[in-house]
């Protein structure tokens, strides 16, 4: 399956992904008005990290919302309707990759839906000109990380 | 000769509750065999809700259209039949029927396949005993209604039990003017859910809205009718006058109508991993049933939706001939009052000499992680509960800690850059 892959030596946290992901798709917060991404770049002591939901096969996200907000859409990705959550954040309580962004200001919690690009390009990949986010599934991804690597060998 | 071929092949599946744990299962048996028949038994007048908006619903912060989660048409597309208004009176194991008083109508259900999904309702005690007029849990749509009816402004309301449902009740019935006093036996709010610490910034919150006043270390030790009112006597010899009462003490299984039958039941029905009581073809889910501890593998009685969900789900896998394990979960729950958010997951109270724990305190934000052997055991949080599932997967995976605060994503846990005390 497809899934958002990221090569955190090749992002320099630029913050393009977050903007682009907050303009087209993100959540406006209550007080300020600003848009907020679903995706976040954070920086870790080793470098930079992905805050991004991952679509887990067996998402307990989805079990764990009691106003059954976050739902498995019939193509298999994990999908949202806002308007049903009420901020309990129950999902952020199960979600191993601490990928819900938790709004205190509206009382809910976002995530990424691909809204912007189901099964094409979504926009933050999009928007990522270092080659550091990707949305391919683990094989494609695997062989991109091969050539990258070739490419690097010493030329003899 | 054809029909009677097809009719023998396809079996009938009921199910008695209408909540997430029945849902859930009708969806998975209906994608599992298409050409089966399911049946829904509920003894509420209305379809599938969330059961724990109701707090909200009775608040006016959620409307109805937000309540009620499955429609009517839900059950038409997935020719799910459904009999509302509709009690399971008794189970025949033996003979495969199930009576029921269906809108007052005493009928024979007959069933291949039976999944036992009826939850559990409020406990009363002799000293709050059940009263339609004043004494009422808050666990259906029905009880919202009531309350909602009742919720005037000036009135007052004594709430029995600071536990999540109980201050969730407080919560909502302030919002109509309503004064509320909420009674506790123990020392903190929110029974397991937090430690002192916690407990008082919980309490500190709530009480901040001047209706609404938290007393712990009382109870009740009498309620009586007092005119139009009732008195309410505490244990520690305070008197006062109610218009209603919500009673929050706890919750006991829905079990009484299996009473008689061979379904092995512990105040809660004995399952198996499969769902599987102890009756052939008599399956178990949600409230009404045990679930193993994820990582001590113990059976415990862990009512919360997620668990519900999940064993709805593996327990139609079963009843469709799919061998199906739940691995089980543990004990957890999220809230948020006036935007103080708590999150607890694991035994948070445990104390012992081979435990040790991690704290991080600010005056906004407060978080402990619970170790044993180095491997988290427990996570509370308030004020900050950002990534609290990250921890909740250590704690089922058993990572220990040192690895886990390596993790470049653990990095945004306050509590991860703590050293120990
Ligand atoms: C106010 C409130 C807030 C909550 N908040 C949370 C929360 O934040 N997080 C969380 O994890 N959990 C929460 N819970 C708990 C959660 O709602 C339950 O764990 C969940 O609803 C269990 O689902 P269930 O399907 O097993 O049973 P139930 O939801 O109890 O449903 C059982 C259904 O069966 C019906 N029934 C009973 N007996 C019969 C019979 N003989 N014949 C026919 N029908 C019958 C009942 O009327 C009911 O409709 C909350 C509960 C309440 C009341």
């Amino acid at each position: 399956m497809k899934a958002f892959r990221f090569i955190p030596d090749k992002c320099d946290i630029c913050r393009k992904c977050e903007e682009a992901c907050a303009m087209v798709c993100g959540t406006s917060e209550k007080q300020s008005g600003k848009h907020v991404p679903h995706i976040r770049i954070c920086q870790g002591p080793q470098g930079p990290f992905l805050r991004l939901c991952k679509h887990c096969e067996d998402s307990p996200c989805v079990d764990a919302c009691i106003v059954e907000s976050l739902q498995r859409g019939p193509d298999g990705l994990v999908i949202q309707d806002e308007s049903r959550c009420i901020g309990c954040f129950m999902c952020n309580m199960v979600c191993p990759h601490g990928a819900m962004k938790t709004i205190m200001s509206k009382e809910k919690a976002f995530k990424c839906t691909l809204m912007c690009g189901k099964t094409e390009t979504p926009t933050c990949v999009y928007a990522c000109d270092r080659g550091a986010l990707f949305f391919e599934d683990l094989r494609a991804h695997n062989n991109r990380i091969r050539r990258e690597k070739i490419k690097e060998l010493p030329k003899r | 000769m054809k029909q009677t071929k097809l009719k023998r092949s396809s079996r009938q599946h009921v199910i008695i509750g209408n909540c997430i744990a029945a849902v859930s299962a009708a969806e998975t048996l209906r994608r599992l065999n298409p050409g089966d028949s399911i049946v829904i038994l509920g003894d509420e007048a209305v379809a599938s809700y969330s059961r724990c908006l109701i707090t909200y619903y009775l608040g006016d912060m959620v409307d109805k259209k937000h309540l009620f989660s499955h429609s009517e048409k839900w059950y038409e597309e997935r020719d799910i039949k459904l009999m509302l208004s509709t009690r399971a009176l008794k189970v025949d194991t033996k003979n495969r029927f199930v009576f029921v008083s269906a809108k007052g109508k005493k009928k024979k259900i007959s069933y291949d396949t039976l999944l036992v999904a009826t939850g559990s309702t409020p406990v009363f005690l002799k000293s709050f005993p059940y009263d339609p007029d004043g004494i009422i849990g808050m666990r259906n749509y029905d009880d919202a209604q009531r309350l909602k009816s009742w919720a005037k402004k000036g009135k007052k309301a004594v709430i029995i039990g600071a536990g999540f449902v109980g201050l969730k009740s407080a919560y909502g019935l302030v919002k109509h003017g309503v004064r509320v006093k909420v009674v506790e036996l123990l020392p903190t709010v929110l029974g397991r859910m937090t430690d002192t610490e916690a407990s008082i910034r919980v309490r500190d919150r709530l009480t901040k809205h001047e209706l609404l006043d938290i007393e712990l270390n009382n109870s009740v030790i009498s309620t009586r009718r007092h005119g139009d009112k009732y008195m309410v006597t505490y244990q520690d010899g305070g008197e006062e006058e109610a218009d209603f009462i919500v009673a929050s003490v706890g919750v006991k299984a829905n079990t009484d109508f299996l009473e008689g039958t061979d379904i092995e039941i512990d105040r809660i029905i004995s399952v198996d991993d499969c769902q599987k009581t102890t009756a052939e073809d008599v399956y178990a889910a949600g409230d009404v049933c045990r679930s193993r501890h994820a990582v001590t593998r113990q059976w415990i009685y862990n009512a919360i939706w997620p668990v519900a969900a999940a064993q709805g789900r593996v327990a139609a896998c079963n009843m469709s001939g799919q061998n199906r394990r739940y691995e089980g979960n543990i004990p957890m729950n999220s809230v948020d009052f006036y935007e103080l958010w708590v999150t607890a997951i694991g035994d948070v109270q445990v104390e012992a000499q081979d435990i040790k724990e991690i704290t991080f305190k600010s005056s906004g934000i407060y978080q402990k992680v619970k170790l044993r052997d180095g491997i988290p055991v427990s996570f509370m949080a308030t004020g900050n509960v950002d990534g609290a599932g990250m921890i909740r997967g250590a704690i089922v995976g058993k990572t220990p800690w040192d690895e886990f605060i390596r993790r470049p994503q653990a990095q945004i846990l306050p509590v991860v850059n703590q050293t120990d005390i």
